[in-house]
């Protein structure tokens, strides 16, 4: 039973992590109908910034947390119109250039990387690094908790600002229709560009919290991009709502089965998840999704 | 006439410009061409593998540097430079056969150095029977490597069959741990690292809690959480670096400290210790090779003295690849001393050079070298004794066995601070 308590909590906290990861990505498919490849990039670059932030100055990665998500938000809003030149572009298949497109900076960012931080893989310490504390049988680590912390709060920051706000009106106008929301006077390049740098300063405020929980180097964002589409295809592409859902189903999925089945077999049985909500509901858990 | 180039005569003359090129290169390549020894390294220097792939370069590339600064390898009096050459594996199997291929036919190495991780080196080891190209691999640990009894490529490093047992032995006897937890990455080394732990369990007669093996990207939160129910004496990890450091946080996270913690590869490494911080301290691991071992070479001098010139070139302290890698380099020039052939070697001299390899009986900085040739570890060199080390205030330190032992072993092991 104290197992059983343990594997349901740490598939929660996993699934947070998840959440925080895909969250932005959703987002940007939703607005810019693109697939972004340099999605691992942009963690692993917040998880870089968070290691010379705290080696170089000394701050912990929960306050620089915050600087990370403003810096990157600019850098996304910067790069955001090139994305949108690229997506609208009167070329052939734009929606194919755009995905070239991202991963071409996805290697370049691998190679910066490489070239900035060498091969090591680096560690970012926190005063919460380590820090737990005990709910009956259950050890609940304190770094995993603030990230799932942080994974509900980005959801809700986004529900507000999606849904209580006039940029969010636009947003979700822009997503629905782009042509008809610039109709009726949305700057739709703009509203893009914004939205692309919410999402870098998200996915980026990610990394943050998994160099602190893992480490980072130049090979993580790899990884980060695979789950990344596990859980937006899982979600439906395009629904923010559905990436709460399916990021606490994969989650409690990986770590039910690396408890009682095996860790070897986790990805099989993700796949086969991923596989059968294909199968019965193409537009992901919730049925909203593209 | 116009003085505007059109554009049948612009592509007619880049089509002239680049056959000039083309065929005339290798004409400039020829002429630039020196009597050297070609060397060529197929080593992960991008991918997941890259921490390891790249200290084996720089355990090659030392010895490189070194025997230059004295005019090259000496062969019947005179000396030849070495020329190094890389094709990066990309910590991918096919992509490592592929670099070898490259190395051979396009930069026409007459020896390579091999990869880090030993999947690739299985992968290089058809090509170098395929072309007649020796090899000398300064870091494959897999005992798969020598089970296939290759002809063309000789190991430096002890097989892990051979080390990973015989330390769970060593560290039963000297704690007095019952039981031990052994988990592993499911990847060549890795895996084999893993068997090789429980091999050992079995042969103390110790009580073995738990063996899983996991994919190298696993979230590690379950079987720590497993490990941490099975409360085991011993926990016995086999991985390269990267999963090491997320295991001992992972473990720090969950609160989970057992009597005694092993791992194999990667925490004899500089980068360990460096990234864990003070987590890392207390951790046990199986080296081949230590600084303060007695032995000493022409070239490097003593253990003592390689370690300081590494760290003065690279900024770190080599571990037993580094080493390993840079001894490979003294087999070699000892080797083409007794072959007695200038450089360039063709097939023929390149079969007598694989002889001269097997023949291979010296004293390094690295410790003694010489290569098996019968039985599981076929080519292999199985001459160091490995010992168990513990990391202490972010040093290696041998602690077993007891005749090796430079401190004592601390067990059990304090809680994480």
């Amino acid at each position: 039973m104290d197992v059983l308590l343990q594997a349901l909590l740490n598939g929660i906290l996993i699934g947070g992590i998840l959440i925080c990861l895909t969250v932005g990505f959703q987002l940007t498919f939703g607005v810019l109908h693109v697939i972004d490849f340099a999605v691992g990039g942009w963690v692993m670059l917040g998880g870089y910034a968070a290691y010379w932030a705290s080696r170089l100055l000394g701050i912990d990665p929960f306050i620089s947390v915050f600087f990370v998500f403003a810096l990157f938000t600019l850098i996304g809003c910067a790069l955001g119109p090139l994305i949108y030149h690229v997506r609208t572009s009167r070329y052939a298949r734009p929606d194919l250039m755009a995905l070239a497109f991202t991963f071409g900076i996805f290697i370049m960012m691998r190679g910066g990387a490489l070239w900035l931080w060498s091969f090591d893989s680096r560690s970012v310490g926190s005063v919460l690094s380590g820090a737990s504390f005990s709910l009956g049988p259950v050890t609940v680590p304190l770094l995993r908790l603030s990230a799932f912390g942080m994974a509900l709060l980005l959801g809700l920051g986004l529900f507000v600002l999606l849904y209580r706000t006039r940029f969010g009106l636009a947003v979700r106008a822009v997503a629905q229709n782009r042509d008809h929301a610039g109709l009726m006077g949305v700057d739709v390049k703009r509203v893009s560009a914004y939205v692309y740098g919410i999402y870098t300063g998200i996915t980026a405020s990610a990394g943050v919290l998994l160099a602190t929980i893992y480490s980072v180097n130049p090979e993580v964002g790899v990884r980060y991009t695979l789950f990344a589409f596990f859980v937006a295809v899982l979600a439906g592409l395009g629904s923010v709502g559905g990436v709460l859902v399916a990021g606490l189903v994969l989650g409690l999925v990986e770590s039910l089965v690396g408890t009682y089945v095996g860790t070897r077999y986790s990805l099989l049985v993700v796949f086969a998840t991923l596989y059968l909500v294909l199968l019965i509901s193409p537009k992901g858990i919730l049925q909203r999704g593209i | 006439m116009t003085d505007k180039i059109s554009r049948r005569r612009f592509l007619k003359g880049s089509a002239y410009g680049l056959g000039a090129l083309t065929f005339g290169a290798p004409a400039i390549h020829v002429h630039a061409q020196e009597p050297t020894i070609r060397c060529g390294v197929v080593t992960s220097l991008s991918g997941e593998n890259r921490f390891g792939g790249n200290l084996t370069r720089r355990g090659y590339d030392l010895w490189a540097e070194e025997i230059n600064k004295l005019g090259g390898v000496e062969i019947n009096g005179d000396r030849y430079r070495v020329e190094m050459f890389y094709g990066d594996a990309q910590s991918r199997p096919a992509s490592g056969a592929d670099a070898a291929e490259r190395l051979i036919i396009r930069d026409e190495v007459s020896v390579l150095f091999g990869p880090y991780t030993s999947g690739v080196t299985l992968a290089v080891q058809p090509i170098c029977a395929k072309y007649g190209v020796p090899m000398i691999s300064g870091s494959a640990e897999s005992p798969n490597v020598w089970l296939e009894k290759p002809q063309f490529n000789f190991g430096m490093i002890p097989a892990v069959d051979h080390t990973a047992g015989s330390s769970i032995g060593v560290i039963a006897e000297a704690t007095g741990a019952a039981s031990v937890g052994v988990v592993g990455v499911d990847e060549p080394f890795s895996k084999e690292t893993a068997e090789g732990f429980r091999n050992g369990v079995n042969n103390a007669g110790l009580e073995l809690t738990r063996f899983e093996l996991f994919p190298a990207n696993a979230d590690l939160t379950p079987i720590v959480s497993n490990l941490k129910s099975d409360n085991p004496d011993l926990v016995a990890v086999g991985g390269h670096e990267e999963v090491l450091i997320n295991f001992i946080n992972t473990a720090k996270s969950l609160n989970f400290r057992p009597k005694a913690i092993l791992m194999h590869y990667g925490v004899t490494a500089a980068a360990f210790a460096d990234q864990l911080g003070a987590d890392a301290n207390g951790v046990l691991g199986i080296s081949v090779w230590t600084p303060n071992l007695p032995y000493r070479d022409d070239l490097f001098g003593t253990a003592s003295d390689y370690d300081e010139l590494s760290h003065s070139r690279w900024g770190s302290h080599p571990d037993y690849t580094e080493a390993a890698c840079s001894a490979s380099g003294l087999v070699l020039q000892d080797a083409a001393r007794r072959l007695g052939k200038p450089p360039v070697w063709d097939r023929q001299a390149r079969l007598e050079l694989v002889e001269a390899l097997e023949e291979t009986d010296i004293e390094t900085f690295y410790g003694p070298v010489a290569f098996e040739r019968e039985g599981n570890h076929y080519h292999n060199n199985i001459q160091p004794v490995p010992v168990v080390i513990q990391i202490t205030e972010g040093r290696v330190v041998p602690v077993a066995p007891s005749d090796a032992a430079q401190t004592e072993l601390v067990y059990p092991l304090p809680a994480f601070s």
